[in-house]
């Protein structure tokens, strides 16, 4: 796959502070790379230098062409007291549209983002999810290569959501190049093929959503029944109460079933649910990062 | 900009404290001496009020700031002095016509004389110029509106009393009437004032114009200099 952005070694301050520290990351064409990671781990900051918005740090940032960007901030950046029209045009500006084009790509976007028949309604008027998609839609206009988008999906309807994804994915299949941070590690496993997690500032995993699982996420499997499970469960890895039953993490599932199974079968007691429990990304989440609150 | 209190702020408020002024001021005077203080008066009030311009001015970049409308802008090919621009532009319509109106309304209602109508229509750009441009360097440092609303009083206040604007120069101690001459404001009266009644020499004209323009240019660099983030 060719490469599209390096990043090399990237250190950024806010004062004394560290904000982000020896940052390297590949991101190859095409893909849709998940940026993920706990309250202040400083996403938005890594976005805003990969977007040119910040330029006093230090490090290397470069993109192997000419590449245009979208940046999709995590705010509602919109001028709310004039029109979703007024919005994409006056961004459309922006990125150099004029006349005719500008006016069609305004036409195609609003339709991309599901507001043509509100196209003339005062940006305070909408919901907070239409807000969300001409959040996007003003990234757009110049149709980039890469699009970054700032958790694009906080505080909105799955209707929404749903709608954003769709448009994810045919970003995707327009060869578009995309950038996701997200708290949401489902919209992750969803939508990206890749994934960066960054807590304090610095990469403390990153790779194939694939890889990341392999590596890091422990099986479990869940038991449900009339019986408190034997204290020789524990043998096999440690155990949680969940739902009314129990949560058992185990490098060994299939021999933690056997066990559970067998033990039903001796006390001949109802088994209500036996399951293997697919390791998901949320369950890497916590183990990379911890589950201490943080700012 | 969308905000319709502005012009309560630009208008109506400058023009009750001229009413009011004029009439405390006036009280007891003779003919003459009445002419006397309303030509200071009108312009002088006119040169306090815009610029307070600067409030509006710090709230709308803040308000850019905040929603991250700033980043955003910063994320597109158009670089900074555009959107500086963009900002200050509507703002030197809104002063202008507020200078205008002031003036009018003061011909209106005082009969003040306008003999030098071009100069001070040139004054009145260049002192529309000098406020925006000082207000565009005020936003883009304050952190927060309360620190703009501040500065605002602080420069608007402080440069009408030591610029002569409340009390005329000849009538403040000496050491102050050395500080007028470093105020914006005294500069700008003195203009308004001799062009009005037709004293204004084409050196002294040339001179206020420089002050306030160069004022002008300097907030605008004030303001380019400082980093986006
Ligand atoms: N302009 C700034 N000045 C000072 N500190 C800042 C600034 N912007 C961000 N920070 C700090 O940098 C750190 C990283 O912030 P950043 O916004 O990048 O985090 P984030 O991962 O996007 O968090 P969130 O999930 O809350 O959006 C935080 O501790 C934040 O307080
Ligand atoms: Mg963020």
């Amino acid at each position: 796959m060719t490469r599209l952005l390096t990043l090399n070694g990237i250190y950024k301050n806010y004062g004394k502070k560290t904000v982000l520290s020896n940052i390297s990351l590949q991101v190859s064409k095409g893909i849709c790379l998940g940026l993920v990671g706990p309250n202040g781990a400083g996403k938005s900051t890594l976005i805003k230098i990969i977007a040119s918005i910040i330029q006093d740090y230090r490090g290397e940032l470069r993109f192997s062409d000419s590449v245009r960007i979208g940046y999709v901030p995590q705010d509602i950046s919109l001028e709310e007291t004039v029109s979703a029209k007024d919005n994409l045009q006056f961004f459309g500006r922006l990125y150099g549209l004029s006349g005719k084009a500008l006016k069609e790509r305004i036409s195609e976007v609003l339709k991309e983002i599901g507001l043509e028949k509100r196209e003339k309604d005062k940006v305070q008027t909408f919901s907070g999810g239409m807000k969300r998609r001409l959040n996007i839609g003003c990234a757009i206009l110049h149709e980039p290569d890469l699009i970054i988008m700032d958790e694009p999906t906080v505080g909105i309807d799955p209707q929404s959501r749903q709608h954003i994804f769709q448009m994810v994915d045919r970003f995707r299949e327009a060869g578009k190049t995309i950038i996701y941070a997200s708290h949401y590690m489902e919209e992750i496993e969803r939508l990206c093929d890749e994934a960066a997690f960054i807590d304090h500032g610095k990469i403390v995993e990153n790779g194939t959503i694939q890889q990341i699982l392999q590596k890091h996420a422990v099986p479990s499997i869940f038991v449900k029944g009339g019986n408190a499970l034997p204290d020789k469960i524990n043998e096999f890895g440690s155990v949680a109460a969940k739902n009314g039953g129990y949560i058992v993490q185990t490098n060994r599932p299939l021999d933690a079933m056997e066990f559970v199974l067998q033990f039903y079968k001796e006390k001949n007691d109802q088994l209500e649910r036996l399951e293997l429990v697919q390791p998901i990304l949320e369950d890497v989440f916590f183990s990379l990062t911890g589950k201490e609150l943080r700012d | 900009m969308q905000d319709r209190g502005i012009w309560f702020w630009a208008i109506i408020l400058p023009i009750i404290f001229t009413v009011l002024f004029i009439s405390v001021f006036t009280s007891g005077l003779n003919e003459t001496e009445s002419r006397q203080v309303i030509l200071s008066i009108v312009p002088g009030y006119t040169v306090m009020f815009v610029f307070f311009i600067m409030i509006s001015m710090a709230e709308s970049l803040l308000k850019d700031q905040k929603i991250g409308m700033v980043a955003r802008i910063a994320s597109t090919p158009l670089s900074n002095h555009f959107y500086l621009l963009g900002k200050w532009i509507p703002y030197m319509y809104i002063v202008f016509i507020q200078i205008v109106i002031l003036l009018l309304f003061g011909k209106a209602v005082y009969d003040v004389p306008m003999e030098q109508p071009l100069l001070l229509m040139m004054l009145a750009i260049f002192l529309t110029f000098m406020v925006t441009g000082i207000g565009l360097a005020l936003s883009v440092m304050v952190k927060t509106t309360n620190m703009g609303i501040a500065l605002t009083q602080v420069i608007a206040l402080g440069g009408a009393l030591l610029g002569g604007l409340w009390v005329p120069v000849d009538m403040m101690p000496e050491f102050l009437q050395a500080v007028s001459r470093f105020m914006p404001q005294y500069w700008a009266h003195q203009g308004f004032q001799d062009a009005m009644a037709g004293t204004l020499k084409m050196a002294d004209f040339m001179k206020v114009s420089l002050v306030l323009l160069g004022i002008g240019v300097a907030g605008f660099i004030l303001a380019l200099l400082r980093p986006k983030q």
